[in-house]
């Protein structure tokens, strides 16, 4: 009798559990405040940008590789084009914290082949791995180059409505079997896994390429500013990961502009995306 | 006058098989989570955005209990019900063995009660692996409670 009282009683409280959670109870109530659509992004403010937007040559030289962990897979694809330029793809989210770091390198890098507006500020989800890492957001930004074409999809936000985060930017049928054919292994670790970056269907990295955790419980302000010191753990997890970036952007954009893709950081880079390959 | 006389007798024979397959299904489902606790640290990446999202729940705060991986834990708790569950343990005569099995499935129980609250209110997500070693945390409790009653029974 007690036995099967005490068995009931654990399943009664798993089945309180649910039906609580499917009532709404208890969730969502600490949840900042959004501005639209379950998403907190607001304009990124200019000196963020400016700082992100024109790291130091000398600075990214000095850094090479970094701490940039993993190096862009090099895939036998279709030339991705767009505008009669190289694009590069990137698909990611605002809940993500790995996209949060992704998103500051890929600034970095390809500032230094063409000119942003727009970008976003926003932070990874508050209840995920890496609660509120800060960053920008390629929602509603934009980026114009001789070079190259770059298209930056946020498929959603980062905060939770009716426990889903919601759609933000939605994928080009033709975005989405690159997604489809390319962010699968072999050429990524896992299939769908996001950050996922495409260059000119030349190379293909889906994962940050160094740790949210070096931008814990820091302002965009301060990663901004963090960029400029060689020395500093965020400089040389975002610094090293722009380098490379850059490397296998200058193979798409066969080697221009000269004065980025000859960079001492940009070649120790190039370097290791090559001996990687071979790996 | 006295109280009913008590005296035990064997467990019933359905009870040391049952409480072996889910003990030992425990112990396979958990190795997993453990494997993936500590390989899935090393891909940096998010995955879908669905309610039911594994690395979610498996990569949390929540995870990890002073320093252990829930999954670690649980892969201890399986392997110890395992071996309390053995046809050797059931036949056992020393009755710390029984009210041992008891108290490791009950802790194993209220702990999932603890652990399906941390997926439902802080995760918010769903891990099917996780989901099942509850059920099988939740079924040996229930074999093992009724089988130590009925071990028990007035004569």
């Amino acid at each position: 009798m007690l036995a099967g009282g005490a068995v009931a009683l654990v399943l009664v409280v798993v089945i309180a559990l649910v039906v609580a959670k499917a009532a709404g109870l208890g969730s969502g109530d600490d949840e900042p405040a959004t501005t639209s659509g379950g998403t907190s992004a607001a304009v990124a403010s200019p000196a963020v940008v400016k700082a992100v937007t024109s790291v130091p040559a000398s600075v990214l030289d000095e850094i090479g590789v970094g701490d940039a962990q993993t190096a862009p897979a090099k895939i036998d694809a279709p030339r991705l084009v767009a505008d009669g330029k190289p694009k590069v793809l990137y698909v990611g989210a605002e809940f993500c914290p790995y996209c949060a770091a992704e998103r500051w390198p890929v600034v970095v890098a390809l500032s230094r082949f063409g000119t942003w507006s727009g970008l976003g500020a926003t932070h990874s989800a508050s209840k995920d791995v890496y609660p509120d890492t800060q960053t920008l957001s390629f929602h509603g930004a934009t980026y114009t180059s001789d070079y190259l074409s770059f298209t930056g999809v946020e498929t959603t936000g980062n905060t939770p409505v009716n426990g889903q985060y919601p759609p933000l930017d939605s994928l080009a049928p033709a975005d989405e079997k690159v997604v489809h054919d390319y962010n699968k292994p072999p050429y990524t670790a896992t299939a769908g896994s996001i950050p996922f970056l495409d260059v000119a269907g030349l190379y293909v990295t889906s994962g940050a390429t160094y740790s949210p955790k070096v931008l814990e419980n820091m302002s965009r302000a301060q990663i901004a500013a963090a960029l400029d010191d060689p020395k500093d753990p965020v400089a040389k997890a975002v610094g090293g990961t722009a380098n490379v970036l850059t490397a296998v952007i200058c193979e798409a954009t066969g080697g221009q502009p000269s004065e980025v893709c000859t960079a001492p950081g940009v070649t120790a880079a190039a370097t290791a995306v090559a001996g990687a390959q071979a790996k | 006058m006295s109280s009913p006389a008590r005296v035990t007798v064997s467990a019933p024979r359905w009870a040391g098989p049952a409480s072996l397959v889910l003990a030992v299904l425990g112990v396979a489902v958990s190795a997993y989570l453990t494997v993936e606790h500590y390989s899935s640290s090393t891909t940096l990446a998010c995955p879908d955005t669905g309610v039911v999202d594994c690395v979610k729940v498996t990569t949390s705060s929540y995870a990890e209990l002073l320093g252990i991986p829930v999954a670690l834990l649980g892969l201890l708790y399986f392997v110890a019900t395992a071996a309390l569950c053995l046809p050797a343990a059931w036949s056992s005569t020393r009755a710390w063995v029984h009210r041992a099995r008891l108290a490791v499935v009950s802790v194993g129980a209220v702990f999932v009660l603890y652990l399906v609250w941390v997926e439902l209110f802080r995760v918010d997500a769903i891990c099917l692996w996780c989901t099942a070693v509850h059920v099988l945390a939740v079924a040996l409790f229930a074999v093992v409670a009724l089988a130590s009653a009925l071990r028990e029974a007035p004569a």
